[in-house]
């Protein structure tokens, strides 16, 4: 066989034996510096702070970011979940908040500032209140990572297979610190 | 229970049923209904985790009575739900017995006599060691089964030692606070330890050991009480705090002794009603009741399809949370006229000041309090008050035996984790916050307990037991156990239906109307014209409380209890 003979048949298995279905991680990526905010005000963005740090991948966080905290950024983390406990705590209603998810999601993708959505709240940020701030985020993404307990409807891996999306789904919150990881090389 | 509902009754309670079923997309309670509820002929017990009511039941199923039960299944929910109450907590238990003696057992704890020296800032201390009450929920149980239970304290502190030691499964409700909470799991190295795996939040599914807590069990069940409040077990839980920053001191935990009192008790249609005395709220309970009792709320249809029926029960609570800031604090301290404020007199002068076209006043803030001390001669005239809007979160037991003997224990940390300072395998609450700052009935005293709006609480009719019930949940107690009530006694509904229904908050210290977001649409709008400004929550909103309820039916005398969809709970009963 010859060496280009050789070579192509190389590329030919390496695609074979790619995964099939929704796009792999290592095929979106994602830069710095980072903005990670809430949408829905549940404190599953402190977490997400928890796990950027413990990637080690610096990231500025920002519970009600507006428009203007994009400035500079190259990524926008949105962290879906509705928390009421939370937008007490904001003094904000729900509508506010989707007003504040809606303007920041335009002006990131006005700047091509790409978005990542983690839903790392499980079962607790899912239903009525919270799927509308799931919907807006994850539609907007460019890649999801959530974990398992959050998606058991499959609701994330549908919309995600909908609208084209890559998509990591993990067992535990401290798993998603992996392809969060990787996004990111 | 058939012969409760009449016809007009039964088509209400169809129409609620349309209203309760939730519609596509709507949040799903916790659990299924079917594990949540539960029917027995002997015996029932309802909490907020199957485990404490696993432990309930069998003390009963093995001869204890419903105060052997609740004391063991309230020291197992201080371990399976380890951030709503536990030792280093406190409550409120009410016991009525079937000979009909009652009695209500306060260990909610007061404040360390050197409480000055913290220079407590609510602003900033309030989820720390200076927030930190003397903790009565060993003293509080010990003695309510050494005068009431029949069995020894070493065989009922058996189940809670064992979930210790060999874990428990966390559930979603633990693992959806654990995770709503993590800044205040963090702020000390102990919580920290006990409740983060790899430095993330518990999940559900993760198994939870508590070695540190099995220890101090392990040494209350050998030596008693005082083996908690004396000696080493306290020395090392004195020292933690200290190094924390908080004030509580030996001769604190020494001297502590529950309050054992009678039960505040009035009549709401037909039924006694027995709850919570002062500084606890079931005055306040009893004053909604009061003041509803002056209407048709039945003929109104339900209130969350009858924009007149909850406007009725909104301005109703409103003026009876007016008068729980004004009047309610720690009586041994503050004149506080008690009586006037249960007065059914007193009552129907405040039904008068209602306008059933509008509400009034139409700030709720300026909502007056009414002047109970007409009714009753009391020194001392009604304060000012802010009403901490905290977010006491809490547990709710409810136990039935087959004798008739009820048990409604109410007991909590203050917020989901309290101080998040665990001292010596022990986490400890933050019971200061729940004073005031700006009121002198309520303000912040050494030796002194806060106001509480936990509101433990029987009905009882023909001399026989009819409802147990209770709930967590702040501010909210009041409204949602007046609501249990109402649903039952005005509008028929089963255990499971009461527990179901949508459930609000409106008070003084709000501008709002706060909402489950179940009510009719054409209600939501008939509230708006009527000037009230509705804040929507979710559909089962935990906000809202976690009651546990138990219903014998006056016909059949059959046990049917009910655990609250917002919270992971069962009812169980044989």
């Amino acid at each position: 066989m010859t060496r280009p003979a050789v070579y192509r048949a190389l590329v030919v298995s390496i695609v074979l034996l790619m995964p099939a279905g929704h796009a792999s991680a290592q095929s979106v990526r994602f830069e710095q510096p980072i903005l990670v905010t809430s949408a829905g005000q549940s404190a599953d963005v402190t977490i997400a702070g928890m796990l950027f740090k413990k990637a080690g991948l610096p990231a500025r966080v920002v519970a009600q970011a507006k428009p203007a905290d994009l400035d500079g950024q190259k990524t926008l983390v949105l962290v879906p979940g509705f928390s009421s406990k939370g937008m007490g705590s904001a003094g904000i209603d729900k509508d506010q908040e989707m007003a504040r998810v809606m303007s920041l999601i335009g002006a990131a993708q006005s700047a091509n500032v790409k978005i990542l959505v983690l839903h790392i709240g499980g079962k607790a940020r899912r239903g009525t209140q919270s799927d509308s701030f799931n919907r807006a985020a994850a539609t907007a993404a460019s890649h999801l990572v959530v974990v398992r307990a959050g998606d058991e409807d499959q609701f994330f891996t549908k919309l995600a297979g909908e609208k084209k999306i890559s998509i990591d789904v993990v067992d535990r919150i401290s798993d998603a610190t992996e392809p969060v990881g990787k996004l990111f090389k | 229970m058939a012969r409760h509902l009449r016809i007009p009754g039964l088509v209400a309670a169809l129409a609620v049923m349309l209203i309760l079923v939730p519609g596509p997309g709507a949040t799903q309670p916790a659990a299924t209904a079917s594990a949540r509820n539960a029917t027995g002929a002997r015996g029932m017990a309802a909490s907020a985790h199957p485990v404490a009511s696993r432990a309930a039941l069998a003390i009963l199923q093995q001869g204890g009575n419903a105060v052997d039960a609740a004391v063991a299944a309230a020291f197992v929910v201080g371990v399976v739900e380890p951030d709503a109450s536990g030792l280093g907590g406190g409550g409120g238990m009410l016991i009525r017995l079937a000979s009909g003696k009652a009695v209500y057992i306060n260990y909610y704890g007061q404040s360390p006599t050197d409480i000055a020296r913290a220079a407590y800032d609510d602003a900033k201390d309030n989820k720390s060691a200076k927030a930190v009450l003397v903790p009565g929920n060993v003293g509080g149980l010990s003695r309510a089964l050494k005068d009431y239970g029949t069995l020894p304290l070493a065989t009922v502190l058996g189940p809670a030692i064992r979930a210790a030691d060999e874990g428990f499964v966390v559930d979603q409700t633990l693992g959806q606070i654990i995770l709503d909470n993590v800044a205040v799991v963090q702020s000390h190295p102990n919580t920290a330890a006990a409740f983060l795996r790899d430095g993330f939040p518990l999940q559900e599914g993760d198994t939870l050991r508590q070695p540190a807590l099995a220890a101090v069990l392990k040494a209350i069940a050998k030596g008693g009480p005082r083996a908690f409040y004396e000696g080493p077990v306290a020395e090392a839980m004195v020292a933690d705090i200290a190094k924390a920053g908080g004030v509580l001191s030996i001769e604190d935990l020494r001297t502590y002794e529950p309050i054992v009192s009678e039960p505040v008790t009035s009549s709401y249609r037909g039924y006694q009603i027995l709850s919570s005395p002062l500084p606890h709220s079931g005055s306040t309970v009893i004053e909604a009741l009061n003041i509803l009792e002056n209407a048709d709320l039945r003929a109104r249809g339900h209130y969350s399809t009858s924009v007149e029926a909850f406007h009725l029960m909104a301005e109703a609570m409103r003026r009876a949370y007016a008068d729980r800031v004004a009047f309610i604090a720690d009586p041994r301290f503050e004149d506080v006229p008690g009586a006037g404020l249960l007065s059914k007199d007193y009552a129907k002068s405040r039904f008068a000041e209602i306008d059933m076209a509008k509400v009034v006043p139409a700030d709720y803030r300026k909502t007056p309090a009414g002047d109970p001390t007409k009714f009753v001669p009391a020194r001392g005239t009604a304060g000012h008050s802010d009403d901490p809007m905290t977010a006491g979160h809490t547990t709710q037991i409810s136990i039935i035996d087959a004798a008739g003997n009820v048990v409604s224990l109410t007991q909590t940390l203050g917020t989901f984790f309290g101080s998040g300072v665990t001292a010596a395998g022990v986490l400890y609450n933050n019971g200061v916050n729940n004073f005031a700052v700006i009121d002198r009935r309520n303000r912040l005293e050494p030796g002194k307990q806060p106001r509480s709006s936990i509101s433990p609480s029987v009905l009882v009719k023909d001399g026989r037991p009819f409802i147990v019930l209770g709930s967590p949940g702040a501010n909210r107690i009041i409204s949602t156990v007046v609501t249990l009530i109402v649903n039952v006694v005005d509008y028929g509904l089963t255990a499971e239906q009461a527990n179901a229904s949508p459930r609000f908050l409106c008070q003084k210290a709000d501008p709002v109307l706060s909402l489950e977001s179940r009510f009719s649409d054409d209600v939501m709008e008939g509230m708006k014209k009527k000037g009230h400004t509705l804040k929507l929550y979710g559909d089962f909103d935990l906000f809202f409380g976690g009651s546990q309820i138990i219903l014998v039916d006056p016909v059949t005398k059959m046990y049917h209890g009910s655990a609250d969809p917002r919270r992971g709970g069962t009812a169980m009963g044989y």
